[in-house]
């Protein structure tokens, strides 16, 4: 072989030419040492691919185990209205007892997971409150009941609807006496389903009482003005307010309307100008109003007569009309109400007095202040009345005397829990069991259900056909926005097949439907002429979801033979300690205690969830300490007896509670049915009954000292205070803060609330100008490279929110929940400071210490444009968007944690365990709350995550969220106004809180347009709008106005 | 030995060692079976080491609520160990680099038991910013690395990210040093071992023969890394404080952070080799090699360090007064006065306080207080960042978000756990090799010997040359 490389050898033999090499060089590519290798199984191509084959193969099914599936099934045939991924709404109506909302629910995929306020209802124009929001979650609860049935030991046996059908209509043929007790049924039609029933089977009475009585006040308005019913409150038009224990913008009546009323009278609409209602309020603990009113007047419980009466006889030495002998006041509340009424008799006719008790007399006299100042018929309206408290207690009685007599066959529980809301329930339930047929409507299996041995489970209200009339002309429909998802079917129609009814269509597809539709069509029609058809007017009634028929205007004259009657009022106890029970924002009497979403919104004043506790007046040691009273701490466990009855409750400081007075809320202590079971005290049993009417307090209360500490004390707020004063010993005003904390300047000279007296503006105005002149100075210190031109692109999205139209009842965080799939923890989380909410409410006390204001601040994340939260994370998961937006990539996040604690504002949110069981794993699926049978955690159950956003993500463990500023919907506006080829608009775009809002406070929008109502709103509050923490240099996206009050 | 000893200079080594003496001495631990103290000893650290192992698993598999930490107290005992063991980690690479560079020979006594303390510190510390992370499982993502995610990169202005860098750096390079200072000690093992533990060593000495060479490359290496490591020592806790003092919280967001983290590293550093020199030399008979000069050395360094740290406590004080802004104020006077009053005293005690007893000649040449004080000095410097984690944010900008933290079962868990974890490996150490550097202490015997210098000194069992030194060794054999 020859070389082809000249000269180049690789071995002596190579360049000796030796022949065996060159022998072995030839054959360089030998294949005769393959033909060598040993005989048999020969690997070939083949075999390489079927062995990799089978490896790969069987590592896979070794290495899959298996994990849930979800499944996602598409539509075979797809329904008109519905476009995957596109929202259909829907109006619809809240109503629940006495409690109403028109409302929009929002379905997406047939399933209704939010709602919004309908603005088309001028009652509540589009605002919604905690428990409206909170309405979707209860159509997922996984302890609805599935089927009809009979109750045997407390469980359902299941029987078809023909079976209980014909066991029920055979006990009513019977003929013995039925009762249907229900709650206030503002419902037209289903008051004509009653008619009917009661028409087949006349032996029938309906009995209805409220959870919450407002019977004194009905009866009152009997007595004085020859109306049973409750007039229209015009808080718009009032410019003083006195509230004795109403609490109007919490649970009073109509609280929605009364919050965007009053609400409109307490911003300030003109910087040089201010006109703003004053408010009083007369009560003996922090009430939600109360926390609002410009001077809360404290008095001990039982001393409301009195009160009342020393208002009254102001007003009447000055109008000349006989005063009263009433039962004495305090000097100080005597007075601050001697100051009351000087201004109600300075704005005749255009001043308010409300009442909150549950006395006739009171009430009585009430009206007699309201007329000596001119306000019925002005502010005080009788042509629209208030349908939403009909019931009355007093109507109980005789039934239970009845039942107990044997005289009752048959009892159908039409949406009341008697067994648990009564004072009187053991009486009741004891005499219930003396009834032949117990029927029971519920939707859930709670303690009055379980005493019945018949259960016809109604549908959940959006499942419902129905409508309501809340207030005299203003009707309501509700309509359903997802097929029942159990075999339920609605009460109404229930009523109607067992009374044989000829006015229903039994073969229709849906005969309430039917019958509901004949009701408009024919009798509602009528009252307009604004349609000529019956078609016509009932579809449009269904897409608006109200029909307002102008009201006839009706004035009263108060029944000039009333007789006042001072010894009919509260007579002041001799009890060492007074009991005041009060209704919350959230739970109702129990109504709502089965809401995750409502336990775990922090009540607005104590600021805790999951239960009720007891409020204790905080002491001042005149020099730098506040105690609770008899030295009680948060989370301590008292022993409380109210007549012979023992309960343990755990006790919460609050400022503001009247001296020698506690206050618990009701709705604690549910027994059945949910998972507010076990959470609370049930005060129930230790309301007094006087002269039939339920009282909500106790004059003479035992407690005993501590006998144990609540490890589970949950409360979101540690600190309460926002420079309060106090006196010392010798009667000088000092900064309690200051001396609490033992430092000066710890609190109220942080940027954090602006506060001052609406005759103290000009000087507030200078404040603030020297505050933000202080700010920028150091600001411009910055290293940071100004960024206005990269803002100035596109939108750059802010919000607003005026802190005085803010009266904290908290319907913007559970929106915010609902809308972003924000978890719920639970109790025990909570007490560890793991609560997930992206919106906080934060409470301050301001004023003087021992009758404090308060000032709400909803809290959600700033969106900083110099965002401290996003230099330091380690992998750029928060960042932020050119329209102003701190973006958080859930997938990238590792949980370092760092930007929650670099946020000033504490806003950021980490998911501390599985809460949302995003995980694989079950083990992590953490059990957040006792449940009645099944142990299931809160989001594991398909059902109840039916009500998740789909266009939220569900985040996982270890990973940080926090407010978006609804980012889906700011995406969904913007593609809504490209698609449409149009600028963005304000309306494009409304984040979740702004829309709950009741009274407007938070406005969002878009920053860059000088006409979005964003910017509009800050150019108006110029010199009052701030921003938290401004001199730290994040330029936040989020504006606040300063705190004005007017006492 | 021609080369001049000044008289003020301390015997380091007592006992009229020979080279071989020293030999003999300090392979003796590896050599012999493990005493019944020994064992028991090890039986608890690892119990310890496996408390953790199993609260590190139930912190995965449960998540991070299973600790005290919530919605405002975001980092508490996680990050508060994790400063810690980085702080006690620094004696280590100080007493090798700086004090190599300083030439200060009372370091050969120590210093390999120091740098062993500083890489289990370390690994007792790195372990920290991994299990604090809400999902371990994705800690890749701090590293800047080309991936598949789209161009998504780490962010390079995060001083968590510094951390990364300045931590694994640190550990790299003390790694390198102690085991570059290892070599020709394991060689000396070896020579004396049989067998399969001759074949170890063999490997772990890197076939090493003692050459001219070998020791010329090895001296130029130490050299080089002492170099690397000087700025190491400064720049890593340096790191770690930016960590607080970048950020925008009051008690956090302060410029004394740096030089204030670098002494207190340094105090809490040489307060941990002291306990574990102390505990060392009683148990591995080392009296000898670690002698009362040694100690007292340290107890200097003490005193220094913790003088330090108690004029930046005080400075810290003192410009939060004088800087008239209310946050920072406020922060203080809680950091003083607060809700952790306790911690803040704690730390003061221990940490200024205590340390100014080694002023008294007396105390500092006391094996008890030595060990007391250094027990006491550790205590003071885990308050201390305690002190500057918890109680910073538990009183923070907005009120309503003050919170209260206590750890749960777990973080005690975790954090005795490391403690065990950290004498579990130092007490392998101390079976597989020589605690005392040998050939460094030779290379010192003549100038620090007792034979030599101080009141013992006698000429003439003095072995002058090399041969003498064989020839006896020879002799007695």
């Amino acid at each position: 072989m020859q070389h082809q490389n000249n000269g180049i050898w690789v071995s002596a033999e190579d360049l000796n030419r030796d022949d065996a090499f060159l022998k072995s060089a030839e054959q360089e590519f030998s294949i005769e040492e393959l033909a060598d290798a040993p005989t048999g199984w020969r690997p070939s191509r083949r075999d390489f691919l079927k062995w990799m084959g089978f490896s790969v193969g069987a590592a896979t099914v070794a290495a899959s185990c298996e994990i849930p599936v979800r499944k996602v099934i598409p539509y075979v045939t797809k329904p008109d209205a519905i476009v995957p991924g596109v929202a259909n709404y829907y109006a619809s109506s809240f109503v629940n007892g006495s409690d109403y909302c028109a409302i929009l629910v929002k379905t997406r995929e047939g399933r209704p997971i939010k709602i919004e306020g309908n603005s088309l209802s001028s009652v509540t124009s589009g605002g919604t409150s905690a428990r409206a929001q909170a309405l979707v979650l209860s159509l997922y609860d996984t302890r609805r009941l599935k089927h009809p049935g009979t109750i045997e030991d407390g469980q359902v046996k299941k029987l078809s609807w023909k079976a209980l059908d014909e066991k029920i209509k055979g006990q009513l043929q019977l003929g013995g006496n039925v009762r249907i007790l229900t709650n206030t049924i503002i419902s037209p039609t289903a008051k004509k389903v009653l008619d009917e029933f009661v028409a087949k089977y006349p032996n029938t009475r309906v009995v209805s009482y409220d959870p919450v009585s407002h019977a004194a006040l009905l009866t009152a308005n009997q007595v004085c003005f020859g109306v049973r019913g409750i007039p229209t409150y015009k808080f718009a038009e009032a410019d003083v307010i006195v509230s004795f224990g109403a609490d109007f913008l919490g649970t009073w009546v109509s609280p929605i309307e009364h919050a965007r009323d009053y609400t409109s009278r307490r911003r300030i609409h003109s910087l040089d100008k201010p006109s703003m209602s004053r408010h009083y309020q007369v009560e003996s603990h922090m009430s939600l109003t109360g926390s609002n009113a410009d001077m809360r007047i404290q008095i001990r419980p039982s001393e409301m007569g009195a009160a009342i009466c020393a208002l009254y006889n102001e007003v009447a030495r000055a109008t000349g009309a006989p005063t009263l002998d009433g039962p004495t006041l305090n000097e100080k509340a005597q007075a601050a109400l001697k100051k009351a009424a000087t201004d109600l008799l300075a704005l005749r006719g255009r001043s308010l007095v409300v009442c909150g008790t549950n006395n006739v007399m009171e009430h009585i006299i009430v009206n007699k202040i309201n007329d000596l100042l001119g306000n019925i018929n002005h502010t005080i309206d009788f042509s629209v009345l208030n349908n939403l408290h009909q019931g009355d207690e007093r109507d109980l009685v005789r039934l239970i005397h009845e039942m107990n007599a044997g005289q009752v066959a048959m009892v159908i529980v039409w949406g009341a829990n008697p067994a648990y809301e009564l004072p009187n329930a053991d009486e009741f339930k004891q005499a219930f069991s003396k009834v032949n047929t117990r029927v029971s409507f519920s939707t859930v299996m709670d303690e009055t259900t379980t005493l019945c041995n018949y259960v016809a489970p109604t549908h959940h209200i959006l499942e419902s056909w129905g409508d309501a009339e809340p207030k005299t002309g203003h009707y309501s429909l509700i309509q359903p926005t997802i097929a029942p998802l159990f075999d339920t079917r609605q009460a109404e129609l229930s009523l109607l097949e067992w009374a044989d009814s000829p006015n229903l269509n039994r073969q229709a597809e849906q005969p309430y439907y039917e019958y509901l539709k004949a009701h408009w069509t024919t009798e509602m029609k009528a009252k307009q002429s604004k349609y000529a058809t019956g078609m016509a007017f009932w579809d449009m009634s269904l897409h608006d979801g109200v029909f307002e028929v102008p009201p006839a205007p009706r004035t009263v004259e108060f029944n000039p033979n009333v007789r006042l009657n001072p010894a009919a009022v509260t007579q002041p106890g001799s009890g060492k300690v007074e009991i005041v029970f009060y209704e919350t924002v959230n739970i109702g009497n129990g109504q709502y205690a089965h809401n995750p979403w409502l336990q775990e919104m922090p009540d607005p004043v104590t600021r805790t969830v999951w239960g009720n506790y007891l409020s204790i007046p905080v002491e001042w040691d005149g020099k730098n300490k506040m105690t609770g009273w008899m030295g009680l701490e948060d989370g301590d466990k008292v022993e409380v007896e109210i007549n012979g009855r023992k309960q343990v409750c755990t006790v919460v400081r609050t400022f503001g509670q009247a001296p020698g007075t506690v206050a618990i809320a009701l709705g604690g202590g549910r027994e059945k049915g949910g998972c507010g079971v076990g959470y609370g005290v049930n005060v129930n049993p230790w309301l007094p009954i006087d002269g039939g009417f339920i009282q909500y307090f106790a004059k003479e209360v035992k407690i005993s000292g501590k006998v144990g500490v609540e490890k589970n004390f949950a409360c979101v707020q540690h600190h309460h205070t926002m420079g309060l004063a106090a006196r010392d010993a010798e009667g000088k005003r000092i900064n309690a803060d200051e001396e609490v904390l033992a430092y000066q300047g710890a609190l109220t000279d942080r940027s954090i609330i602006f506060q001052a007296h609406v005759n103290d503006l000009p000087n507030l105005r200078k404040k603030m100008a020297d505050f933000h002149q202080h700010a920028s100075h150091l600001n411009e210190q910055t290293l940071y490279p100004d960024r206005t031109d990269y803002f100035s692109i596109g939108p750059k999205w802010g919000m607003f929110i005026d802190l005085n139209a803010c009266i904290g009842c908290g319907a913007c965080q559970v929106a915010c929940v609902s809308e972003n799939n924000v978890p719920v923890v639970g109790k025990n989380e909570v007490a560890r400071h793991h609560e997930m909410t992206w919106l906080r409410i934060d409470r301050y006390y301001y004023g003087d210490l021992e009758n404090p204001r308060i000032v709400y601040q909803p809290l959600m994340c700033q969106h900083c444009d110099n965002a401290p939260c996003e230099n330091v994370c380690p992998v750029n998961a928060t960042n932020h968007s050119s329209e102003g937006i701190n973006q958080m990539a859930y997938n990238r996040c590792i949980g370092t944690r760092y930007c929650a604690n670099n946020c000033p504002y504490k806003v950021r949110r980490f998911n501390w365990l599985d809460y949302t069981t995003a995980d694989t794993f079950p083990a992590n699926e953490e059990r957040l709350f006792r449940v009645e049978e099944g142990d299931i955690p809160f989001y594991a159950d398909n059902l109840v995550r039916m009500v998740l956003n789909p266009d939220v993500t569900v985040r996982s463990r270890g990973v940080i969220e926090k407010c978006s500023f609804c980012i889906q919907r700011i995406q969904e506006g913007k593609l809504t106004a490209k698609r449409e080829g149009r600028p963005l608009e304000d309306s494009d775009v409304r984040s979740a809180c702004q829309t709950a809002c009741p009274t407007g406070a938070i406005v969002f929008g878009n920053l860059n347009n000088p006409n979005s109502q964003v910017s509009q709103a800050i150019k108006r509050h110029e010199e009052l709008a701030y921003q938290v923490l401004e001199e730290i240099n994040t330029r936040p996206g989020v504006r606040y106005s300063a705190k004005i009050y007017n006492a | 030995m021609s080369q001049p000893v000044a008289p003020v200079r301390h015997v380091l080594i007592e006992g009229n060692k020979t080279y071989h003496q020293i030999s003999e001495d300090l392979c003796a631990p590896t050599e012999r079976a493990p005493s019944r103290e020994w064992i028991l000893a090890f039986s608890v650290a690892s119990a310890f080491t496996a408390l953790y192992a199993f609260a590190v698993v139930w912190t995965i598999w449960k998540g991070i609520g299973e600790w005290g930490v919530n919605r405002t107290i975001n980092w508490a005992w996680d990050i508060t160990n994790f400063v810690w063991w980085i702080g006690i980690g620094h004696a280590g690479t100080l007493i090798s680099a700086i004090l190599l560079l300083f030439r200060q020979r009372w370091r050969t006594g120590v210093n390999r038991s120091a740098e062993a303390m500083t890489i289990f510190a370390v690994i007792c510390a790195g372990q920290f910013p991994l299990i604090h992370m809400g999902r371990l499982w994705l800690a890749f993502f701090i590293f800047p690395f080309p991936n598949t995610r789209g161009p998504l990169w780490v962010n390079f202005n995060s001083p968590l990210l510094w951390d990364v860098f300045a931590i694994s750096t640190y550990f790299s390079v003390s790694v390198l040093f102690w085991y570059t200072g290892l070599v020709p000690d394991l060689a000396t093992v070896r020579d004396r071992a049989v067998g399969l533990r001759r074949k170890l060593y063999e490997i772990f000495s890197f076939g090493w023969t003692g050459s001219a060479k070998h020791w010329q490359r090895w001296e130029s290496l130490s050299l080089v890394l002492a170099g690397l490591s000087t700025p190491l020592v400064l720049s890593v806790h340096t790191i770690v404080s930016f960590d607080f003092a970048t950020s925008v919280i009051p008690g956090w967001h302060t410029t004394i952070f740096p030089p204030y983290f670098v002494a207190g590293a340094i105090f809490s550093g040489f307060a941990m080799v002291q306990t574990l020199t102390v505990i060392t030399r009683k148990a591995l008979k080392l009296e000898d090699y670690i002698t009362i000069n040694h100690i007292d050395s340290m107890n200097k360094v003490i005193v220094l360090t913790g003088t330090i740290v108690g004029v930046a406590y005080l400075t810290e004080l003192f410009i939060a007064w004088y800087s008239g802004y209310i946050y920072e104020q406020f922060a203080f006077y809680n950091r003083v006065f607060g809700i952790y009053w306790w911690a803040y005293f704690a730390m003061m005690f221990c940490n200024v306080v205590s340390p100014q007893l080694f002023w008294s000649r007396r105390i500092r040449r006391s094996i008890w207080w030595t060990f007391f004080l250094s027990i006491v000095v550790n205590i003071g410097m885990w308050f201390e960042r305690f002190v500057i984690i918890a109680t910073t944010l538990a009183r923070d900008y907005v009120p309503s978000a003050w919170s209260y933290y206590r750890p749960t079962w777990v973080e005690i868990a975790i954090f005795s756990g490391t403690i065990g974890l950290f004498f579990f490996l130092f007490m392998i150490f101390t079976r597989v090799a020589p605690v005392v550097a040998i050939a460094e202490v030779k290379a010192i015997l003549k100038l620090s010997g007792d034979q030599y210098i101080g009141p013992k000194a006698h000429r003439e069992v003095q072995p002058v040359t090399q041969q003498e030194v064989i020839a006896k060794y020879q002799d007695q054999n």
